[in-house]
């Protein structure tokens, strides 16, 4: 009876347990002070205008978007990197007749990089990487 | 249920994650130290030396330092201002504290020691989770929630510095991720495994470290672990001559302390998986490597032993580069993501793959012929990639003022107009107006 997992969620909820008592820590054996200057945001001495939450720019948008779309083209990419090589993996899929050939695994994953790279090509043709 | 059953399930775990929490709080509160050492030693002043035993004259190269400091850190005021979001203010540093501890849940500190407990089966390793098979997936699940915490820390501190670090922080974070991924694919091809202690166990058995095999991907994961964990010359998110704090300019006390202990543990991370990944972790030349014969205690010992050297040397080049390179400018830096790092990604990884196929096809896999064309079609990759950089983007362009800026047709005022906004501060919608 031992679970793959466990160990984590108790490490996770280890670490989240050690920060929360640093915080409380400090809460309870620290100083509390107030005051109205103390309480303003820090803008180099200079009395802040109007409010931090406006709109902004668009290229981070952009390069969220960019992201997002070869991130995941990556993490399609990691399955096939295990079992290209894995005594469990394509060859074992081979034998078992659930893929037709090694060759044809090979050739899709070309294929796939073939589209990122026009897909990268695309855009940056298009000016999604420019910086301005 | 006796403890016996308990043993391999709850209590091991328990007894490693206090041990590695324990270890890393430490050696993150030394490494602070030893950073402090060598950024007097590279600029010829003297460091922390002061602190030692507390009431006596005994200073102990000021050993004393990470304690006192701690024991400030503590004692400071727990603040939260007035004009922040409270919930998120306080969650962000919970969030990117937690998630850089976390990490170390796959990371292997040694191979195995040699101890036989009541109710384990074999010898213990050295490994809090040693059963999760998708290990690097985990780390990189984890590096991202780092960007929540930088992102919520910005935008809840309600302050313009802080938002604009936190903007920035999140898209250099989010950009060399890919390259990150890039260089990772290319070891996982070659390990055929996402744990990283099999990672490491395919270099040691071919006795050829990745480094040697794929520079041109150990190049890229470097440079994108170095900018992963923002460090020097990639320290845009809190540049303090420009951005006071950056994303933490509103922290103090505690919280800040938690913000900092996480960004020093994204860079021992970073230097162990670069370790782990690339320079064989706890393989060293001339070791008799057999996962199947149970290792005695020196070898045991001289695995960890081999792994922290390597890992503490890989960190103090970490803290030398600091002081060597000045800091990017954002559009060289986002520049270097996306029109370097990840097309020399993917070179690297395409050749990868052929040349890996193509080895494993032939049945060269393992034999020396085998790893004779690895290391040449590795080296030819990056010898080619770079001669390519160098043409396509000399040197002596990279610090020049920006090309596109400059160049740009200035937009200028119809003397008309220009009269009237200087009037009214306003200007009238025009047909040509920009």
């Amino acid at each position: 009876m031992e679970s793959a997992v466990l160990p984590v969620f108790l490490f996770v909820v280890a670490a989240t347990g050690l920060a929360v008592g640093l915080l409380v820590l400090s809460a309870l054996v620290g100083p509390s002070k107030n005051g109205k200057v103390k309480e303003m945001p820090y803008e180099s001495g200079m009395d802040p205008i109007h409010d931090t939450h406006r709109r902004f720019d668009v290229r981070f948008y952009l390069v969220a978007i960019a992201f997002l779309v070869f991130d995941v083209e990556l993490l399609f990419l990691y399955p096939w990197a295990v079992a290209s090589r894995n005594p469990l993996g394509i060859d074992r899929a081979v034998s078992e007749g659930l893929v037709e050939s090694r060759g044809l695994v090979f050739a899709e994953v070309l294929v796939f990089l073939a589209l990122l790279a026009a897909s990268f090509v695309y855009a940056w043709r298009k000016g999604v990487f420019r910086w301005r | 249920m006796d403890w016996e059953s308990l043993m391999q399930p709850l209590i091991l775990p328990l007894v490693k994650i206090a041990l590695l929490i324990f270890i890393m709080m430490t050696a993150a509160a030394y490494l602070v130290l030893l950073e402090r050492w060598i950024a007097a030693w590279v600029q010829d002043r003297k460091g922390p030396n002061r602190v030692g035993i507390p009431l006596t004259k005994i200073r102990m190269f000021g050993l004393g330092q990470p304690l006192a400091d701690g024991l400030k850190f503590i004692f400071k005021e727990e603040y939260t201002p007035g004009h922040v979001e409270k919930v998120l203010y306080t969650l962000a540093p919970l969030s990117i504290m937690a998630a850089a501890l976390a990490v170390f849940a796959v990371v292997p500190i040694g191979d195995v020691l040699p101890i036989e407990l009541p109710g384990t089966s074999g010898p213990i390793q050295l490994i809090v989770a040693p059963h999760i098979d998708v290990g690097m997936i985990y780390i990189f699940a984890l590096s991202s929630i780092a960007v929540y915490g930088v992102i919520l820390g910005g935008w809840s501190s309600n302050n313009k510095y802080g938002f604009l670090g936190a903007l920035r922080s999140s898209a250099q974070l989010i950009a060399y991720e890919i390259p990150l991924g890039l260089g990772i694919l290319g070891v996982v091809l070659a390990a055929g495994s996402l744990r990283l202690d099999a990672i490491i166990y395919a270099q040691a058995e071919t006795g050829l470290w990745n480094v040697f095999a794929q520079p041109l991907g150990f190049s890229v994961f470097v440079i994108a672990a170095f900018a992963e964990a923002a460090r020097l010359p990639f320290d845009l998110p809190e540049a303090e001559q420009e951005l006071i704090g950056g994303y933490h300019t509103e922290y103090a006390g505690m919280k800040l302390l938690l913000f900092l202990i996480a960004e020093f543990l994204h860079m021992v991370v970073a230097a162990f998986l670069i370790v782990i990944l690339f320079l064989g972790g706890w393989h060293f030349w001339g070791m008799t490597v057999d996962a199947s014969q149970p290792i005695g205690w020196p070898m045991a010992i001289a695995r960890i032993a081999i792994l922290a050297i390597k890992v503490l040397l890989v960190i103090v080049f970490f803290m030398m580069v600091r002081w060597s390179w000045p800091r990017f400018r954002f559009d060289q830096l986002m520049n270097l993501a996306w029109k370097v790092m990840l097309p020399l990604g993917l070179v690297n990884l395409v050749a990868l793959t052929i040349a890996y196929e193509y080895e494993y096809v032939n049945d060269l896999d393992g034999t020396t012929r085998g790893l004779w064309i690895m290391v040449a079609v590795g080296w030819a990759v990056a010898l080619v990639s770079w001669v390519l950089a160098a043409v396509f983007s000399p040197l002596h362009t990279d610090n020049r003022p920006r090309r596109d800026v400059t160049d740009a047709p200035e937009y200028e005022y119809e003397p008309e107009t220009l009269r009237q906004i200087l009037a009214t501060g306003t200007q009238r919608a025009s047909a040509n107006g920009p």
